[in-house]
């Protein structure tokens, strides 16, 4: 029987750039800037280093197939090195590949690294896809926003909660997390804005506005991850270990076959329920002390609240309302900014909020420190509701 | 010598109709136009003859079945790719079904009906459909419509072939051409005297006179006019009284082309009693001319009259040149998507895409698209599905959203998942939604459409989208 790899590797080192528009800065210098900072704070040379992921998941912008870009931009030397892809969730598939390996003693020490470089198409949004394949000739071209934007309408229905209470606690969950990017030098957006703002902004996918999407940016974010006894031969006694990451992938249950009524994310609630259970966490809302999950429109944030087991079903809007989650909250989501003041480059992301939990839990998040911080989780929603792919992490202090 | 009948009928419009006025308002300061009164019925983006007319047959066909299929229009999409075969998928009938498109001018709707009853040979669909590329400011571009006709002819029906007649004359009212490929437009006069002496008299008359009857036992009249006023002339040469329905038509919709003689024939037999003789002649080219006797009775008002009734008025000119090919908007970098398609890919799918076929498991559970293995989780592994056809399935809406980021040339971009009565369940784009967004749990039904068009290489693709289920009245009663 499979023991789950909790407590079995630990962060050695973390980077992350500055996210925004990085119009000066190229993929490789991204990718070379976090992982400098991921070095030397691992205090690690690089030929440690036995085998590295690269995250990225649009390939026709600038980062390109392969695993050839990672292993050219840090020059890694005669180890394996892979890329990988698995949509929004890019950066945490980077991630699980280096634990697994250290986990399964492949190797001692392992990169992970996500980046994404977004701006250099010359619009905002996600590139729209076309391949030609047997799905164009049926499913429908909407965009992200479109495609979560749809949560909102079924959720309403569901739980009898009015459009425009919803409509305000989407704009509190954007609210929220601009008033914490404005704490983070390395967030693209650090100015808080209005809830009038917010509310009054232009519509962009019903019923969501401006503000309730994320931006895109370019940015990158690394891990260097390692077995707790060698941490601890670096001088680490307080090291952030591992203690679950899962993955849930849609097999068409949503969109083609069940019952699912499109107001909740079924990826979400199973992916936690394993991490949850790999942790050893019993209790969520009473041991998980903060969340860095995937905002990238509100309503998103919204309901991943109740799917992670955070909210009663139905009373997401009136916990944020009540400001559970904001950064004074009970049980704090997106302390760093999260995707709305971050942007979503891609392949980054998922490390990037691995990055904030594993500051929190070192307690070196400066003004944005939570206290003491045990358990931290993070949660990547890839695809659109109907068809999606969800990871969910969970970080916290080495118990052995 | 056996009976030919014509055993039904559709007529189809798009949603949209242009008020003609607003139009004029719009271009008064140049002194161009063409007709101010009533709408002209205007396509979406992803409708052309192909859809408009798939949609004209979906009402003729019922529970039909044909041993062939005409695809009827002067503006068909595509001069290589036989699109009655297409027709034929979306229907969903048999591939080894007779397919044929026929075009020259806008007479061959009613040509193809004609030698259709002529012809002894089993049941035959002719679904006409039309929509014609035109320049503003060209008086034909407010008189012409877009839409859908068709007819069902076999040994047995609703009204009995009792003459036909033909006569070809190259009177060149309106022409286009490989190398002038909008509408070139003759003096009105001209033709006005052309069509009336040349072309309408003595077709008519040999056809009365095959039939053996008087021009007042003519009780209506579906006759495609070149210009206003072409009947009333005839009519009072030769002592007809039928009023025209096609005039109907014109001031709702304008002139349909390849479409309009057959939408006329619709309206006619969704008022006509037994043993009425209905008039029907396409004009383009010289005419057609047919004489029907009714042998059943209408139920009264039908497809044909609501679709004149039911509709959204557009008052934006601006809007209605951008769908008609009009106005080459910029819509910036995210339309610049590549829209290649692989013709493998359509070879595999295409028919399970044109006739919107879906697949029944071993468990009864329907899905689409098929797949090699069912979706229902207790499938244990791979399994031949049975065909399941959704074009005509009841259907709801599960979630939807009005998308205004995404790239279409008509925003915004309304898609959501629908749940078929059936159990299939399927992401879609949703069409005819003026206003308000579809709410969950709306009644949907399917419309056949564009679904891409490559612009690069002037390809286009075919799939169904959803529509709510009923459209408002154009006037308020």
């Amino acid at each position: 029987m499979a023991s789950g790899i909790r407590d079995r590797v630990v962060i050695a080192g973390m980077g992350c750039t500055e996210f925004g528009e990085r119009w000066d800065t190229g993929p490789e210098a991204l990718m070379v800037e976090a992982f400098e900072e991921a070095l030397a704070d691992a205090g690690i040379e690089r030929k440690q280093i036995e085998a590295a992921w690269l995250g990225s998941a649009l390939d026709d912008v600038n980062i390109g197939n392969s695993a050839i870009p990672l292993s050219t931009a840090l020059r890694l030397q005669n180890i394996s090195v892979t890329r990988v892809e698995n949509m929004c969730a890019t950066g945490t598939e980077a991630l699980r590949g280096a634990v697994y390996a250290v986990a399964a003693g492949a190797c001692d020490v392992a990169l992970a690294l996500g980046v994404e470089k977004l701006k250099d198409t010359g619009y905002g949004g996600l590139p729209p896809r076309t391949k030609g394949l047997a799905n164009d000739l049926w499913m429908p071209y909407g965009s992200a926003p479109g495609a979560f934007a749809q949560l909102a309408g079924a959720y309403s229905a569901r739980h009898g909660v009015k459009a425009e209470d919803l409509k305000r606690a989407m704009a509190h969950v954007s609210w929220k997390s601009h008033q914490n990017g404005a704490l983070n030098p390395k967030a693209h957006l650090r100015k808080p804005v209005s809830m009038e703002t917010i509310l009054g902004a232009p519509m962009i996918a019903d019923p969501l506005g401006l503000f309730d999407c994320c931006g895109v940016s370019d940015g990158a974010a690394c891990a260097i991850v390692t077995t707790p006894d060698i941490a601890r031969g670096l001088g680490k006694n307080n090291s952030v270990a591992i203690k679950a990451i899962q993955i849930n992938v849609s097999s068409g249950w949503e969109s083609q076959y069940g019952e699912w009524d499109g107001s909740y994310v079924r990826n979400t609630r199973e992916a936690s329920k394993r991490a949850y259970k790999e942790a050893g966490v019993t209790d969520p809302r009473s041991q998980i002390d903060m969340t860095e999950v995937h905002d990238c429109f509100s309503v998103t944030e919204l309901v991943t609240m109740e799917d992670l087991g955070l909210s009663d079903e139905g009373r997401a809007p009136f916990d944020i309302l009540d400001g559970k989650y904001d950064s004074g909250g009970k049980l704090p989501c997106q302390i760093d900014g999260g995707l709305k003041c971050f942007g979503h480059p891609i392949g980054a992301s998922g490390l990037r909020m691995a990055y904030e939990v594993y500051n929190q839990l070192l307690g070196r998040a400066g003004e944005r420190q939570r206290g003491k911080v045990d358990f931290g989780l993070t949660h990547n929603l890839g695809g659109a509701p109907a068809n999606s792919l969800c990871a969910v992490s969970i970080l916290g202090r080495l118990e052995r | 010598m056996p009976e030919r009948y014509v055993r039904s009928v559709g007529a189809y419009l798009p949603l949209l109709r242009l008020e003609r006025k607003a139009a004029s308002a719009a271009l008064s300061w140049s002194g161009l136009g063409g007709p101010r009164t009533g709408r002209r019925s205007v396509a979406g983006w992803d409708e052309d003859a192909l859809t408009l007319a798939v949609e004209a047959a979906r009402l003729a066909m019922g529970d039909e079945s044909v041993r062939g299929v005409v695809f009827a229009s002067t503006s068909a999409p595509f001069r290589e790719r036989l699109q009655a075969g297409i027709i034929i998928d979306a229907l969903g009938l048999p591939a080894d079904t007779d397919a044929a498109d026929i075009a020259g001018s806008r007479r061959c709707g009613v040509s193809a009906l004609r030698l259709a009853l002529r012809d002894r040979a089993g049941s035959v669909l002719i679904a006409a459909g039309e929509r014609r590329p035109s320049a503003p400011g060209n008086s034909l571009q407010l008189a012409w419509g877009d839409g859908g006709a068709s007819a069902v002819v076999g040994d047995t029906g609703r009204a009995k072939l009792i003459a036909e007649a033909t006569i070809n004359l190259d009177l060149v009212d309106v022409y286009a051409s490989e190398d002038h490929p909008l509408p070139y437009q003759t003096e009105e006069r001209f033709i006005r005297e052309g069509a009336i002496d040349r072309v309408f008299l003595p077709a008519i008359a040999a056809a009365l006179k095959k039939a053996k009857l008087r021009p007042n036992d003519i009780a209506l009249a579906a006759v495609q006019e070149p210009v206003a006023g072409v009947y009333k002339a005839v009519a009072a040469k030769l002592g007809l009284k039928a009023p025209n329905l096609c005039d109907r038509i014109g001031e709702a919709a304008g002139d349909l082309g390849a479409a309009h003689a057959l939408f006329g024939l619709a309206l006619a037999l969704e008022e006509a009693a037994v043993g009425d003789r209905i008039l029907l002649a396409g004009f383009g080219s010289g005419c057609d001319v047919v004489i029907l006797e009714v042998t059943s009775g209408s139920a009264g008002p039908g497809p044909a009259t609501k679709a004149l009734a039911q509709g959204t008025a557009l008052s934006n000119y601006a809007r209605f040149l951008s769908l008609g090919g009009s106005l080459d908007l910029d819509w910036g970098p995210r339309s610049e998507v590549d829209q290649k398609t692989s013709p493998s890919v359509l070879a595999r799918h295409g028919r399970d895409m044109h006739g919107f076929v879906g697949g029944r498991d071993n468990r009864g559970n329907v899905q689409f698209p098929k797949t090699p293995i069912p979706v229902s989780p207790a499938a244990k592994g791979p399994e031949d599905l049975q065909d399941v056809r959704l074009a005509d399935v009841p259907a709801r809406v599960v979630s939807v959203t009005a998308d205004r980021l995404n790239f279409t040339p008509d925003p915004p971009f309304y898609f959501g998942l629908v749940q078929f009565e059936n159990g299939a369940r399927v992401s879609m784009e949703f069409r005819d939604v003026e206003g308000a967004v579809p709410k969950v749990g709306d009644s949907l039904r399917m419309r056949f459409r564009v679904k891409s068009i490559d612009r690069k290489r002037g390809f286009r693709t075919y799939f169904w989208k959803a529509a709510p289920i009923e459209r408002p009245l154009l006037e308020k009663s």
